[in-house]
């Protein structure tokens, strides 16, 4: 086990796995896999624990290998080490010595033992020294012991780091749960129903959990997520949100998140009140608390709901993100499942190539879902935005969430209200100022027909209220069966310039009425009036009768907050000092063992060297050192 | 002794831009962005006094920052009207110059190794040299037009992709500058400026295609002095790693008759992939070990198997084996080679690819 080859190959299969838990998103809803890969893969992932690949418990279990590989490999080869950092390798023979790749004779005039190896030790070389055949002299001179600790170093770092993993990693969870102490919690409970199986106690070690938590709310437990369920943690102290914050970039962009805690120790009622803020995080009695996200916490809403069918006035309605409102509408209920509010939305925005980031204001989300259950999302802003120069109301409606918005766009009237809308919609319903209209637009005679006729007026009405009934759609389906093919796109041109006539008189008339009104004070009506016509075809596809209409709101933040109870932090950074210290011995730390040979009466020494790794670097080492000796000895 | 005199001087000017900063800036700055300060000042000294070349680089580098800040006045809109600053010294413009040199350099590089006449390599190199003066000058400036932007939008410019990547292309070059100056090894320019000329095209098209090179405000989450320290680390890995790869490349082509009369010798192109990889290592090692402590103070905990971390980990894992099996198993020769190769393969994933196919923490660089 303590083998190269069966280390590498656990550390492939690491690999792997490894790669699997980036190519395919960890810790999603299960249902989303479900939804991706059909019912068989979905299963067989699971049995692989693929969609939490590294708190599975054979991943764990080859980390463990692992760990318990390098272990035996430190614990074999230390003493090697130790020994041969001890020794001199003294027992050299001669012969080996010349034949020594680097050997070299030095000549001298005067031996000078002692000066040579005080010279040698401010070369940071050990010394040993010995007689060999009973008369020569034999200096034994070596460096870099370092070199070889690295080794230790290093192997030791990545046991003590794997270790301090483990720590933190949910061993005690798995082991208990598989003996059926612990149980994950499945389904959305209040607190207080959760059974105490899948409540963690405030003295487990080691933990990452989410606390969501509303401004002036307070909470002394935490929610572990764990594979398609959560777990319960009891904390040592209670949290309190004072305020969330959120700063802003002159562009809209989030600058910061600080959320204004009071902590509360359960132990000696210690109360602390700190702000925290995203690379800030506070530390108490051993746990440490992050600002990690944020969301609605609650907002209130005051909205009007305007149909955009009829001419009814609006229905208003009182409303909380996360709560649900049932109103009746032609004796259906139908249900507003409120999901968020933002205060701020940044979207790029702006002509092609040159879109910029900008703060369009609020939008909420909600649901509408009808009595058989059938739910649809909408989107939608409070405020207008410009879209080709104009300005729009928008809403965004999708059918399952994994469609992306279509938008409903109702154009803003002069003063940038829904006023004009509103007024439209009124005109358009209201037969007797067709009739008008449709009578004027006759006698204009601005179409190419000779007769000047009460039935002109009357099939001018008659196309206008068929679109009324239903937009465009209702158009082109009584074109599509009463018209013959060729003739269909003229016609079609012809009905459409029509509608919009008859549009454009209905506000030109309505301004002759009311000189003082507002809304349509624009520079070229017609714009507008093209705009509504197209957001009232388009409302048919909405899903809704209704347009939402937020007219105020109280904004209430939440605060999503971590914290961590992580006793492996203090493990895993020690070992990596260690490791760093490691491998900068090991590749920076030149070993080298010099031999000097002098035989009696000789005149001259011999030199050999030798190293570990001898590569470029050390043969200029070597280079370097027999010129310090030769010049030792020519001075 | 006269090589003293210069590195004194150079030491001593360092200090007093270093001084400079505390004394002006000293009220923005935290403890660590002080710490962080004295420790380049200390850091480009002995890269100054180890490699002679440097101070040249560093000096004009800073000349040309200093020109571009007397230039604009405090008024980001003088880009558009001065001349200097609309064709050179802009950030965007010092880029563009950069972009223009690479590619300029990459076939005068060619050029040397089938003409081998010297003065062709010297050429190339010098091209090289400026290149990357701009590409320092750019970053630079663009750190100081992000302060003219609005004092809170400032930062230092290694944020998102655009930015690093004008990063990598001046970590790459510098080191494969120190090993051509100390190995005298000119000819594997050809190589190198392969990878670097890669990281410029993408560059182009990034900013053209998708308007990167906007300055964008931070997000909460990289307002930190880690950031400062983190990602230059990364860096210097990923650049070394790189090189390292295009140097095995050349290594493999030695097999080749042809190739080898016109490459260096087999041992240094080995002995030179070692030490890049050998020293791509260590700030590998270093970022990883300082991303997960940044990780634990903003994400709450040192290691979520973000995809990021999960590929950083590949990577180090992939050149820990090499490492092991050249030290401590002496592995040798072209196995190596192409080992290096496939981990240029892993570290461009993990650079770019976790940004361009995967979600997680990291995604500052989306395309």
């Amino acid at each position: 086990m303590s083998s190269m080859r069966f280390a590498i190959s656990m550390l492939s299969v690491v690999g792997l796995a490894s790669i699997i838990g980036t190519v395919l998103q960890q810790n999603q809803p299960y249902e989303s896999y479900i939804v991706n890969f059909g019912q068989f893969w979905f299963e067989l992932f699971e049995m692989l624990s693929l969609y939490n690949v590294y708190q599975a418990t054979w991943f764990l279990l080859i980390l463990f290998f692992l760990v318990a590989s390098t272990s035996l490999c430190v614990y074999r080869n230390t003493p090697q080490v130790v020994k041969d950092i001890q020794r001199f390798q003294e027992n050299i023979r001669e012969e080996s010595l010349k034949r020594n790749k680097y050997a070299l004779e030095v000549p001298f005039k005067d031996f000078k033992r002692l000066e040579l190896i005080d010279f040698l030790k401010g070369m940071q070389f050990k010394i040993r020294e010995k007689k060999i055949n009973g008369q020569d002299d034999l200096i034994i001179a070596k460096k870099g012991d370092f070199q070889k600790l690295g080794y230790i170093f290093t192997h030791m770092a990545i046991i003590i780091i794997s270790i301090g993993g483990l720590m933190d990693g949910n061993l005690v969870f798995k082991l208990k749960e598989s003996m059926g102490i612990k149980q994950i919690e499945m389904q959305d409970k209040p607190i207080s129903e959760i059974s105490k199986k899948s409540w963690l106690e405030i003295s487990n070690f080691s933990y990452r959990a989410n606390m969501l938590l509303a401004e002036g709310e307070s909470q002394d437990v935490a929610v572990i997520p764990v594979k398609d369920g959560y777990l319960i943690q009891d904390l040592p102290f209670s949290v309190s949100l004072k305020d969330f914050k959120i700063e802003h970039y002159a562009s809209g962009q989030p600058r910061s998140f600080e959320s204004d805690l009071v902590i509360k120790s359960k132990k000696n009622g210690e109360i602390l009140t700190r702000k925290i803020s995203v690379n800030k995080p506070l530390t108490f009695e051993g746990v440490t608390i992050y600002q990690s996200d944020f969301q609605d916490g609650g907002s209130r809403m005051n909205l009007d709901l305007i149909d955009l069918h009829s001419i009814a006035g609006p229905l208003n309605m009182k409303a909380e993100v996360f709560k649900h409102n049932v109103m009746i509408v032609d004796n259906k209920k139908v249900n507003f499942e409120f999901e968020d509010f933002r205060l701020f939305n940044i979207l790029d925005i702006g002509p092609e190539k040159n879109k910029k980031p900008k703060n369009v204001g609020p939008n909420f989300r909600f649901k509408i879902r009808d009595e058989a259950g059938q739910a649809r999302e909408y989107e939608t802003y409070q405020l207008p935005m410009m879209v080709e120069d104009r300005y729009f109301f928008m809403s965004g409606m999708r059918n399952s969430p994994q469609e992306d918005y279509k938008y409903l766009r109702i154009p803003a009237d002069a003063d940038r209200s829904l006023e004009g809308f509103t007024i439209f919609k009124s005109l358009i319903h209201n037969g007797k100022k067709i009739d008008k209209a449709a009578n004027q637009l006759a006698k204009k005679n601005l179409i190419e027909t000779k007769e000047v006729s009460q039935d002109l007026a009357n099939s001018f009405k008659a196309i206008f209220e068929n679109f009324v009934s239903g937009g465009y759609n209702n158009i082109a389906m009584s074109i599509d069966s009463n018209v013959p093919e060729e003739k269909q796109e003229q016609v079609a041109s012809t009905y459409i310039k029509i509608i919009h006539l008859i549009a454009d008189q209905l506000i030109l008339d309505y301004q002759d009425n009311n000189p003082t009104s507002t809304p349509f004070n624009f520079d070229d009506v017609t714009v507008f009036s093209q705009d509504a016509l197209n957001g009232y075809s388009d409302s048919f596809f909405y899903g809704s009768n209704f347009w939402v209409e937020l007219r105020d709101f109280d904004h209430i933040q939440a605060s999503g907050l971590q914290l961590t109870k992580s006793p492996g932090q203090f493990w895993v950074y020690l070992g990596s000092i260690m490791l760093v210290l490691g491998i900068f011995c090991m590749i920076y730390i030149q070993e080298a063992r010099l031999w000097i040979v002098r035989k009696k009466g000789s005149k001259k020494i011999t030199l050999a060297f030798a190293s570990n790794r001898e590569h470029l670097e050390f043969e200029k080492f070597v280079l370097d050192t027999k010129d310090k000796i030769k010049r030792f000895y020519s001075h | 002794m006269k090589k003293n005199m210069y590195d004194y001087g150079f030491v001593a000017l360092l200090s007093l831009l270093g001084l400079y900063a505390l004394t002006n800036f000293y009220s923005y700055m935290d403890n660590y962005e002080v710490a962080i300060l004295v420790s380049s000042v200390a850091g480009f000294s002995y890269l100054g006094i180890k490699w002679a070349r440097f101070r040249y680089f560093f000096i004009a580098s800073f000349v040309l920052t200093f020109l571009s800040i007397y230039l604009y006045q405090g008024d980001l809109g003088q880009s558009e009207s001065k001349f200097l600053l609309k064709y050179i010294l802009s950030s965007q413009s010092a880029i563009m110059w950069m972009t223009a040199l690479f590619p300029l350099s990459l076939l005068i590089y060619w050029f040397y190794l089938f003409s081998k006449k010297e003065f062709y390599g010297n050429f190339a190199t010098c091209m090289v040299w400026i290149a990357v003066v701009f590409a320092s000058a750019g970053l630079l400036i663009r750190w100081f037009e992000s302060y003219l932007i609005d004092v809170e939008v400032g930062h230092i410019p290694v944020s998102n992709l655009y930015e690093v990547f004008i990063l990598f292309c001046l970590i790459a070059s510098l080191i494969y500058l120190f090993y051509e100056e100390k190995l005298n090894t000119k000819k594997l320019g050809p190589f190198v400026l392969i990878v670097i000329n890669a990281a410029v095209g993408f560059l182009l098209w990034y900013t053209l295609a998708k308007n990167a090179d906007v300055i964008q405000p931070l997000v909460p989450a990289l307002q930190s002095y880690w950031m400062k320290i983190h990602v230059p680390a990364n860096f210097i890995g990923y650049g070394a790693f790189s090189v390292a790869a295009m140097v095995s490349v050349a290594y493999l082509l030695t097999e080749n008759i042809f190739w080898r009369r016109h490459l260096p010798a087999k041992e240094i192109l080995d002995e030179m992939t070692y030490r890049l990889i050998a020293i791509g290592f260590i700030f590998f090692t270093i970022a990883t070990i300082l991303g997960a402590v940044w990780a634990a103070e903003a994400w709450g905990g040192y290691w979520s198997w973000d995809p990021k971390e999960t590929w950083a980990l590949i990577v180090w894992l992939n050149y820990a084996a090499w490492l092991h099996l050249r030290l401590i198993k002496g592995l040798r020769g072209n196995i190596l080679a192409w080992w290096s190769i496939a981990g240029l393969l892993i570290t461009t994933f993990c650079f770019l690819g976790v940004n361009l196919f995967l979600s997680g923490l990291h995604s500052y660089g989306e395309l």
